[in-house]
């Protein structure tokens, strides 16, 4: 496989040059390094930064060995591989958007839920002073 | 034996009041509970003025989460039965009443105040004279209403086997099986129909009971031609998803 890879490499429909490797690999580094900085600064919570931090890999993956692209081309059984490379990218941003949709849905559930809680026990307060003024006023009588 | 009605109210200053003193006329035994939507008007101290508990959820969350919160207040706080009904005037408490009584009889576990069923001895057209003591209008269905209705009403029975007339009506009264149930699963989406669905296939006893309702006092329906299409066509969805959630059977296992 990796023999075919690098066969690959020579094959001339993978045509990225020395400089756009380069700019490829440094907007990667830079990605993952902005990704750690939030990180760092709390405005990204880790469990969340996973799936950034595997698709700037597969940046770098990318840039390091443009082979590659033409390998999963081929299984795509797509012939132009900028192609393939626009539709993993669209379908990896498909399927993030939609993660995103289901932890929105999750957290609206439990925001709700919160307010619920709150709501509640505010209410409960008052229907318990509610009964203590009333027991008051009867032992006044 | 411990009743709660519950209201919930979304910016209804003008008729909570009207409706919690009915509410306590015609259910004297009944606590009474509000459940404040997130108003941004006068409803939560207009309703505290009337002498009921007010829940208030801290931002507008929708009706089914509002209604979930007045089941899960009656739940919580050990009540035997509930009933809720709207804020706007168009549910009699005397009809409530009603409702109750089918659940205290133990005749079913969620009853269901139906506007569109027949056989209540001419309540919604004939004795209208002699006996309104609401003095409102009687309830008459726009017809992108009756359309709505009318598709609900197929599907509904379609996905239950249970005939439904009144899919989308907020007056209910409920045991605490029921309580149980929507206090956990309540959808904040579609609260009244998916509810049923629900009910029914956990096994509960649903039943409908022929009401008679008024025309709302204030404010107008949120219901226009492109929101009912939107509405109805959600509903659809939802009815669809829930034929695949599991049944009780199913989901104890």
């Amino acid at each position: 496989m990796t023999a075919a890879a690098l066969a690959a490499a020579a094959d001339p429909k993978v045509h990225l040059t020395s400089q756009t490797r380069i700019l490829a690999a440094a907007i990667a580094v830079i990605f993952m390094a902005m990704i750690l900085e939030l990180i760092r600064r709390d405005k990204l919570q880790e469990r969340y930064s996973v799936v950034w931090f595997v698709a700037g890999l597969g940046m770098l993956a990318g840039a390091a060995f443009p082979a590659l692209l033409g390998v999963v081309a081929d299984l795509m059984g797509v012939r132009d591989t900028n192609v393939a490379l626009f539709s993993i990218i669209l379908l990896l941003l498909l399927g993030l958007a939609l993660n995103f949709s289901v932890i929105m849905s999750r957290q609206a559930a439990q925001i709700t839920r919160l307010a619920q809680e709150r709501a509640l026990e505010r209410a409960r307060e008052e229907a318990r002073s509610a009964e203590n003024g009333r027991e008051a006023e009867r032992e006044r009588l | 034996m411990r009743t709660l009605v519950f209201i919930p109210a979304w910016n209804e200053a003008a008729s909570v009041r009207a409706v919690i003193d009915d509410v306590r006329e015609r259910l004297p035994d009944a606590d009474v509970l509000v459940v404040d939507d997130g108003s941004v008007d006068a409803t939560a101290a207009r309703a505290r003025e009337a002498g009921a508990t007010v829940a208030s959820l801290p931002f507008n969350q929708g009706l089914g989460a509002a209604l979930q919160t007045g089941y899960l207040y009656a739940l919580r706080e050990g009540y035997d039965f509930c009933a809720h009904l709207d804020a706007d005037g168009q549910h009699p408490p005397a009809e409530v009443a009603r409702l109750l009584a089918e659940v205290y009889a133990d005749r079913a576990d969620l009853v269901i105040g139906s506007r569109y069923q027949d056989g209540v001895g001419g309540r919604s057209t004939g004795a209208e004279g002699a006996d309104e003591p609401e003095g409102g209008a009687d309830y008459r269905p726009t017809l992108s209403r009756r359309i709505g209705t009318s598709l609900f009403r197929f599907f509904l029975t379609l996905a239950t086997r249970q005939r439904f007339t009144d899919t989308t009506s907020g007056m209910r009264a409920a045991n605490r099986r029921v309580m149980a149930l929507f206090s956990e699963n309540y959808s904040p989406d579609f609260a009244e129909i998916e509810s049923l669905q629900l009910a029914v296939r956990q096994g509960l006893r649903v039943e409908e009971v022929p009401v008679r309702m008024l025309e709302r006092a204030g404010g107008s329906s949120f219901l226009t031609p492109l929101r009912s299409t939107f509405f109805i066509f959600k509903g659809m969805i939802v009815l669809l998803v829930g034929q695949f959630r599991p049944r009780r059977a199913e989901a104890e296992r």
